[in-house]
């Protein structure tokens, strides 16, 4: 509990404390107290809340999922007016489920209500590829949104906002928002590869036959799409006889180098091809396990991956938002370093750069 | 881990309910953060592919209590030593369709899947029907799994009993964790009866009535009852389908305190065997105040019962009485 003080404290932690009193929508009744109100609630915005995603991930940031069993929450719900009475219908769910650790709801469609106060933001909303469309579409669509929203977020959101852009492309969404919010620190603003890194771990497991709790230190290299780099080669297997490299014990590294990767790659497809419709669950999960261990810190051991912006570690261009290994602690995240990279991950680590570098380029000339 | 791992099987895993079931079972809210799960998720053979892929999400989500995913269309297989079944699988009222012929479909659906539980879950199976017509599914599955004890079979009220709590809460601005005992009475259908007589607040010098404190009778007797009763209609109005949601939490809520207990001072509200209590006729299943410990509900006795309730209470019983007569009429 001390840990999300250090965390959320600020020069501006006592405006936090006054805004928080005026700006809740539901200025609580003088004759109520709560049993169990030992810490401030922390502000979640969740943006694109009435879509799948959101749907999922609202009940999980509810229960406690994200900051942890005693941390209470207030939720914040943006999405476009189209989606208003559905998001309103979510609401009302959140409302029916009598969540204990959930100490309001606002449910918006103006960006600004949205980013008031918010400690923690997760960027869901963005706009879908449909049929047809060129990625260049998608990509200016998505530029648009990020730039506004990175706008309302720097002007209206608590000092020291933690930002998960999810929705994609992720990396370069994040970027965006990175240029146009330049008052929020650039080691706040993260992307989604928790998802990736997760299912990574799940392969091994299903691989191995073991526990995914006992498979760790996997990493994704580089940006959420398909030249991901899913990379075990530090990655480890706890037995009866200690910590394994998780190499060894799967011992073919035709498959390592191969399939594995490929799977991984692309399970977001084989999941839409099974579901019809995309990964709701397994993202929402993720992006509560991202900011938990941000927030929270990763144990001991154990490193995870976040879309971050780069320094130039590991020869990876600076300036391009690139998952990378990281270890968190006190709320900050910092890149596992010194970690060798063979000659097969080096081409991998570019590859999946120069897209980045790409898409960059392509996003920039949208905004011109 | 230390703790052996519970198995819960999640019928018509493949829709909606499921969907936002599962990952909160995965992640202990259901038993508790410490307790090791297995899934076992059963959907009709269309719904194979789906079912699928959300196996294939669960793997992908990593989680850490997750010790185990059984995804078939097989009930033998579905239903093998499980200790928890949740019973979200039926068939779904369609445009045109009469009541009769929902019942008709449900009462085939319960009578087969209560024979495979008894048959082959664990000995001591908890069992929660969400489906609906709940109650009524609830007592087919009780009448052919003669073997499963009585009082292990039970049905969702919960969710209406949170929907309960939460519009005590906004209408008193007030946390919803401050609210407790309500009592949802009856069947979970529009003639439940949501009573907050006995409900209370915790305020800063204490427990207090909540019809005190909100001190408007005519908004507890009328406006607040059909809120309540017609929350279900009200979200699908909203969102164009059903509450997943708070349906999935409420299920959750309702095992977590059946096996866990209840707190010190409350209780909450199942949809159980009546034993005859409160003049509501035995061999229903409605929905009474428990509370629960060792992994038993008892119903709470002595709550007094005003002329307004007892007609209430009535009402429901006779819905109920004419859903059972019904069923048998499809058999």
């Amino acid at each position: 509990m001390l840990h999300l003080a250090r965390v959320f404290s600020s020069p501006f932690s006592l405006l936090l404390i006054f805004s928080h009193c005026v700006l809740n929508p539901r200025n609580f009744s003088p004759i109520a107290v709560s049993a169990v109100m030992a810490m401030d609630p922390v502000r979640v915005l969740v943006t694109g809340a009435a879509g799948q995603i959101g749907y999922a991930l609202v009940p999980m940031v509810a229960r406690g999922a994200m900051l942890g069993p005693d941390q209470p929450v207030i939720l914040h719900m943006l999405d476009i007016p189209p989606a208003a009475e559905a998001l309103e219908g979510v609401k009302m769910e959140l409302i029916d489920a009598a969540f204990p650790l959930l100490k309001g709801v606002v449910a918006t469609t103006d960006v600004v209500a949205a980013c008031t106060g918010v400690n923690v933001a997760v960027m869901v909303g963005g706009f879908p590829r449909k049929e047809g469309m060129e990625r260049k579409d998608v990509m200016s669509k998505n530029v648009s949104i990020y730039k506004s929203q990175a706008s309302a977020l720097e002007k209206h959101a608590a000092a020291n906002c933690k930002v998960l852009v999810v929705a994609n492309p992720a990396n370069t969404n994040a970027l965006i928002l990175k240029e146009f919010a330049p008052s929020i620190p650039e080691k706040n603003i993260t992307c989604l590869t928790r998802l990736d890194h997760n299912r990574a771990l799940g392969q091994i497991s299903e691989r191995l036959k073991v526990h995914v709790s006992d498979v760790r230190n996997v990493i994704i290299w580089g940006n959420h799409s398909s030249t991901q780099y899913p990379d075990v080669s530090h990655a480890t297997v706890k037995t009866q006889g200690g910590e394994k490299p998780a190499r060894e014990l799967v011992a073919n590294v035709e498959w390592l180098q191969g399939e594995f990767i490929q799977t991984v790659q692309q399970r977001g497809a084989a999941i839409i091809k099974a579901r019809k419709l995309s990964s709701a669950l397994s993202a929402a999960s993720s992006a509560c396990d991202h900011i938990r261990d941000w927030v929270l810190g990763t144990p001991e051991g154990t490193w995870v991956s976040m879309g971050v912006y780069s320094d130039g570690s590991y020869n990876v261009p600076a300036g391009l938002i690139y998952s990378f290994p990281v270890t968190c602690r006190d709320g900050e995240w910092s890149i596992v370093q010194g970690l060798t990279i063979d000659e097969f991950s080096r081409k991998k680590l570019d590859a999946t750069a120069e897209e980045l570098t790409e898409e960059k380029a392509l996003a920039y000339s949208c905004l011109s | 881990m230390a703790k052996e791992a519970v198995r819960v099987l999640v019928t018509g895993a493949a829709g909606q309910i499921g969907y936002a079931l599962v990952p909160m079972i995965a992640r202990g809210v259901m038993l508790g953060p410490e307790q090791p799960v297995v899934l076992h998720m059963l959907d009709i053979p269309p719904a194979a592919e789906a079912l699928n892929g959300v196996k294939m999400e669960l793997v992908d989500a990593a989680f850490p209590l997750l010790r185990g995913i059984l995804a078939t269309i097989d009930v033998v297989e579905a239903c093998t030593g499980v200790n928890i079944a949740v019973m979200v699988g039926g068939f779904p009222r369609k445009e045109g369709m009469e009541r009769k012929d929902v019942m008709s479909k449900n009462v085939s659906i319960y009578k087969a899947q209560a024979a495979a539980l008894e048959k082959h879950a664990a000995p001591n199976c908890k069992v929660l029907i969400v489906a609906n017509p709940a109650n009524t599914n609830a007592l087919i599955l009780k009448e052919f799994a003669p073997s499963i004890p009585t009082r292990n079979i039970s049905c969702l009220t919960r969710l209406d009993h949170n929907r309960a709590l939460g519009q005590i809460a906004e209408r008193l601005n007030v946390h919803v964790s401050d609210v407790k005992n309500v009592i949802i009475w009856g069947n979970h259908s529009s003639t439940q009866y949501p009573d907050v007589n006995h409900a209370s607040i915790l305020t800063k010098d204490g427990e207090k009535p909540v019809r005190g404190l909100i001190a408007d009778d005519k908004w507890l007797n009328s406006e607040f009852i059909t809120t309540v009763q017609q929350r279900g209609a009200a979200i699908i109005k909203a969102r164009k389908l059903s509450s997943a949601l708070s349906a999935a939490s409420a299920a959750c809520d309702h095992i977590h305190d059946w096996v866990l207990g209840t707190r010190q001072g409350t209780w909450v509200s199942m949809g159980v065997y009546s034993d005859g209590s409160y003049g509501v006729p035995a061999g229903l299943i409605y929905s009474f105040p428990v509370t629960c410990e060792k992994g038993e509900w008892s119903i709470v006795q002595g709550l007094k019962i005003d002329e307004f309730s007892r007609t209430k209470l009535d009402a429901t019983a006779n819905e109920l009485a004419e859903e059972k007569s019904l069923a048998y009429s499809c058999l």
